[in-house]
């Protein structure tokens, strides 16, 4: 992974100055956004979607319920609390902790071993990228102007299966709609354009 | 405000959907909008929601007439409608003359993008004549307490939740007319048209976002207020 994305939520203007002076240690990681207050958080997260988010509970006020729900909703984010408090671990679910008394090693290492799950998840991601021959066939039939049902109906599969394959395709190729999809078709050549209405 | 463009040229459609034009000298934005007789508050928060995309004062703007809104937003869609849509659709067409090999995929993008723009076109028709005239209503009838013959017919054809319900994404083709055109097409000869073919779509996408949250973020939570206000009145 080339650049893994970090958004530091954190009031203390000097925890925060710290933690971002630690991560320009860490290669390969950049920090895309600093806030110092809740206002906003959750909402700017969903455009900016970082790999991680390090955050202070008490911007929250340490409120665990709103935090921890909050943060499962956040798709592949891993979640960094930062707290003075004992036995955080404990209270809000997260993918790791930082204790304001943790020494510089320590601190780095978590980050590391971070940055290593990332760099993992996304080779694997990585490596089907391309569509398959079923795939194909069913990008064929998509393009072709047929429902689902049609589909499912032609190949002998059901409709749930093929919301899947559409789901993986729409995934793979980072197109979403009907006609995106058929202007790929006729690129690679699964169909001419004679056969598009 | 001079300043303020400086800063960030994509103000300039901004600052112009308000009636205001270039060659202001050293004048403040608050003399020019005195001038124009633009509502100074509505301007600056407007400027500061497209300039900075975290600023973002929903309680501000919730305070403004949705009168002002409204007609903001209609000055937006003649611009996408009368320039945007219609000069990308120009430099595609001027695309297609001038290769004569890659022609036929030329030609998908084209009607790719004609199809995109009917879509948006037919949307933002939706919203002129019939999400706007009702907002209108509804506003008019929370102001004076009175329920007119015309505004009571208005209101009961609509609802905003209907509104919110069927405000799909009519950006998902435009993402992927930019992908497409990105990850898959080998590009023509011409590589100057095209890449400014990509970087006007992507200018335009910017724009339809900051239009679409301005709809979603302070006109619809407005319209459900309203909306409890009447549903008392009746």
């Amino acid at each position: 992974m080339d650049n893994i994305t970090i958004v530091v939520a954190e009031a203390s203007c000097l925890i925060q100055k710290g933690l971002v002076a630690l991560l320009k240690n860490l290669d390969g990681t950049q920090v895309i956004q600093k806030l110092d207050k809740a206002e906003g958080l959750f909402e700017s997260l969903s455009t900016l979607k970082p790999n991680i988010l390090i955050l202070n509970p008490d911007l929250f006020d340490g409120n665990a319920d709103l935090i921890n729900q909050s943060c499962a909703k956040l798709e592949a984010c891993k979640l960094v609390i930062i707290s003075n408090e004992k036995e955080v671990e404990n209270k809000y679910s997260a993918d790791a902790y930082i204790h304001y008394s943790d020494r510089q090693d320590k601190i780095m290492d978590c980050f590391e071993s971070l940055k290593e799950d990332l760099d993992k998840k996304y080779k694997k991601e990585k490596s089907d990228d391309t569509i398959s021959a079923r795939e194909k066939n069913i990008l064929k039939h998509i393009a072709l102007g047929l429902t689902n049902k049609e589909i499912a109906d032609q190949l002998f599969i059901s409709i749930h299966t093929v919301v899947t394959h559409r789901k993986n395709i729409t995934q793979k190729l980072g197109i979403k709609s009907v006609s995106g999809l058929t202007v790929y078709a006729i690129l690679n050549n699964l169909i001419s354009m004679d056969e598009v209405k | 405000m001079a300043d303020v463009i400086q800063m960030n040229y994509m103000l300039i459609p901004v600052i112009y959907r308000f009636g205001i034009n270039l060659g202001f000298g050293d004048k403040t934005v608050k003399e020019i909008c005195d001038e124009t007789e633009v509502d100074l508050n509505f301007f600056l928060q407007l400027v500061n929601t497209y300039h900075d995309k975290d600023y973002f004062p929903k309680e501000e703007l919730q305070t403004i007439p949705s009168k002002n809104i409204v007609a903001y937003l209609k000055m937006t869609h003649s611009s996408y409608l009368n320039e945007k849509l219609s000069e990308i659709e120009g430099l595609i067409e001027a695309l297609q003359h001038a290769e004569a090999e890659d022609e036929k995929y030329i030609l998908l993008i084209r009607n790719f993008f004609e199809g995109y723009k009917n879509e948006l076109t037919e949307h933002i028709m939706h919203e002129e004549e019939l999400v706007f005239p009702y907002v209108l209503a509804v506003e008019e009838i929370c102001k004076t307490g009175m329920v007119s013959a015309r505004n009571r017919q208005l209101y009961e054809s609509f609802s905003i939740v209907e509104y919110q319900d069927g405000h799909d994404d009519v950006e998902e083709k435009l993402m992927d007319l930019k992908t497409i055109m990105i990850k898959y097409l080998t590009p023509p000869s011409n590589t100057n048209l095209y890449h400014k073919i990509i970087q006007l779509l992507f200018m335009l996408e910017q724009d339809l976002n900051y239009h679409s949250r301005i709809e979603d973020k302070v006109l619809i939570p407005k319209m459900i207020l309203m909306e409890k206000t009447v549903a008392e009145l009746i």
